[in-house]
């Protein structure tokens, strides 16, 4: 494999890059997504753009956050079909995040998201791993089964729910770009986060790489592995509870992103964590313009999730059929 | 003397609305109607029954957008829908530029995002009977139009009055008022005392046999068994009208004999859907609800009654 020399030269470069292309398709799907040449007032625009531009920083964060996740966990767990939805995070950080605004309190949800995603990832991790090494077959299947039961879970809480609850529920689970919430203190909080926990995976990146290569030399490089994965465990629970408190769960973003930027970039995370930074948040913008122009044509609403899960599912198949023979082979 | 109880619910509700309705309007507009701050009034209507409301007000042409729900008089259909209080097509809203918005949501999100977009969000409540008309006074207040509202009152309250009227001496017969099961599960959803239908039970001269205050509580076969109405009331309404779909409720509630509306065959499937609309239609649901539930009540009289089918 050729290496290329990675400096802060890179980092700066590949930051640049990232914000341009994001700021290019975000500025676009302002424009777009909100016809802005189409309306006849001054104040109409004003309205308009003020929303369209809350959707595309929530789509951003929400992006951002997931694809960091999703390229963590399969660093991490050594398994390139890992990601928050599939692993069942998402699916816990939305249990958590819907028993705790039904009968807690809706501010302290995110929280909640926060603690089942960290939850789930700690049960996940458990059931999967055999001294210590983690079987990428029981892994996946760990995941599944955790994602059913807290689908039963939800679909439990929902029939207890009061009947005019439910619709809330249920178009919550689909993962929208929502039209109502307590949007930007949300937004702000989950960018934050999504930046922080960016930079804590470029520092450390290395360790993703050696630990890529086996668990057993990056330990014999110097890499405190049972560290790094508490850290980042911990790190990419926080960022999916805080995404799926401020758009639902959302599927498939954490899968699709860190792949996409495989196939461009190469295996090295030090290019790969920034470039998922503004990749994710770029990738969920596209899909929100996408479902915003089909409610412009149809005026349904198609939630984001559901779009993003119709093309994540292929994908996982795809990967499956390709990647995952490879891996398994490595093992 | 639980019924004579019940006579004096329903004879609360009609002093009630008497009550509220003070002095009889002509109904017609009063000034040209026009918002708070001097723009031209341009309405948004997110709850059928408060677009029924500002029709029979004669604001109808005021409505500039309406609920996807919204389907009552015909001519609202015409009307762009902009969703629910659930998914709002906000961008639509604000292409329609109404100045003031009408709904019904525990969600205090929608009408503070509607209020940021300069449409004056004014929440209503129709839960119950004095709630619906405490609503058309507000709307009425909103629009300038308080005649009209004071109108509509008083016409909803003769009608209810005239249902009243022709029942008295009646026994009152024990009515379970539920929707139908849903397609694979035994259970119903049925109107617990409170609701705005359980009012409406008591005017059409029946005592609710569901016996605690609930908001639309779930039951199943046995506790329908147990309550032992006289007479069950379905409301089969959108896909569960068609003559089919009405076979299956009724081949489900013929395998209860145990029940004694059931054993009486007086198991009714209803399909009107303003029977659960809280607004100008009241009067209509309660008469068609008495018609029911007593057969041998006495015509009706001169007294006028209004409502479209």
């Amino acid at each position: 494999m050729k290496v290329r020399p990675f400096t802060s030269r890179g980092y700066v470069i590949s930051i640049i890059v990232g914000l341009v292309v994001w700021a290019v398709v975000a500025a676009v799907a302002v424009g777009v997504g909100g016809r802005l040449w189409a309306w006849g007032s001054a104040v109409q625009v004003r309205n308009v753009l003020a929303l369209r531009l809350e959707w595309v920083m929530t789509a951003s964060v929400v992006g951002s956050g997931l694809a960091l996740a999703g390229l963590a966990f399969q660093a991490l767990l050594r398994n390139p079909l890992a990601e928050p939805y599939i692993l069942g995070v998402s699916g816990g950080a939305g249990l958590a995040f819907i028993l705790g605004s039904l009968w807690v309190s809706i501010a302290w949800s995110p929280v909640f998201g926060f603690l089942g995603a960290l939850a789930t990832v700690a049960i996940v991790y458990a059931i999967s791993q055999r001294r210590g090494r983690l079987e990428p077959y029981t892994l996946l299947l760990t995941g599944v089964i955790i994602n059913a039961f807290y689908a039963a879970a939800i679909m439990l809480v929902t029939a207890l729910a009061k009947p005019e609850q439910r619709g809330d529920i249920a178009l919550w689970m689909m993962g929208n770009i929502g039209a109502f919430g307590p949007q930007w203190t949300l937004v702000v909080v989950v960018g934050a986060l999504a930046v922080g926990v960016a930079a804590l995976f470029a520092m450390l990146a290395k360790g993703f790489n050696l630990v890529a290569v086996g668990e057993d030399t990056a330990g014999a490089l110097g890499v405190d592995v049972g560290r790094l994965r508490i850290v980042t465990f911990v790190a990419a629970s926080l960022v999916t509870g805080a995404s799926v408190a401020l758009a639902g769960p959302i599927g498939f973003v954490g899968l699709i992103c860190p792949h996409l930027l495989r196939m461009v970039l190469g295996p090295d995370h030090r290019r790969l964590v920034p470039a998922a930074l503004f990749f994710g948040a770029t990738f969920l913008v596209l899909a929100d313009l996408a479902a915003c122009l089909w409610e412009g044509a149809t005026n349904r609403a198609l939630p984001v999730g559901v779009l993003t899960a119709m093309c994540g599912g292929p994908f996982f198949i795809y990967l499956l059929r390709t990647r995952w023979r490879r891996s398994a082979q490595l093992q | 003397m639980r019924t004579r109880a019940r006579s004096w619910a329903a004879a609360a509700i009609l002093a009630a609305l008497a009550a509220l309705a003070p002095g009889c309007g002509d109904g017609a507009p009063s000034a040209p109607p026009a918002g708070g701050d001097g723009r031209p009034l341009r309405i948004l209507s997110l709850t059928p029954n408060v677009t029924e409301i500002l029709f029979a007000m004669g604001l109808g042409d005021k409505v500039v957008a309406r609920s996807t729900y919204c389907s009552y008089p015909p001519e609202v259909q015409a009307l762009p829908a902009v969703g629910d209080t659930l998914q709002l097509n906000l961008q639509e809203v604000i292409r329609l530029e109404p100045t003031v918005a009408f709904l019904i949501t525990r969600r205090d999100e929608v009408p503070r995002r509607l209020q940021g977009l300069g449409v004056r969000a004014v929440p209503l409540q129709s839960d119950r009977m004095g709630q619906m008309v405490q609503s058309i006074r507000t709307i009425g207040r909103e629009t300038g139009r308080e005649a009209a509202a004071d109108a509509l009152i008083q016409r909803i309250g003769a009608d209810l009055d005239a249902v009243a009227r022709r029942l008295q001496g009646l026994p009152r017969a024990r009515v379970l008022f539920a929707f139908p099961m849903t397609v694979g599960s035994s259970r119903i959803m049925v109107a617990g005392r409170g609701t705005f239908v359980d009012e409406l039970l008591s005017v059409a001269g029946a005592e609710n046999a569901y016996p605690e205050t609930a908001d639309w509580p779930t039951v199943g076969p046995q506790q329908v068994v147990a309550l032992a109405p006289e007479v069950v009331i379905i409301n089969a309404t959108g896909d569960d009208a068609p003559p089919d779909r009405i076979q299956v409720i009724r081949r489900a509630w013929d395998g209860l004999p145990a029940v004694p509306a059931v054993a009486s065959g007086r198991v009714h499937v209803l399909t009107e859907s303003y029977l659960t609309i809280p607004g100008p239609r009241v009067g209509l649901a309660a008469r068609r609800l008495a018609e029911t539930i007593h057969p041998d009540m006495p015509p009706e009289g001169p007294a006028r009654t209004e409502g479209g089918p």
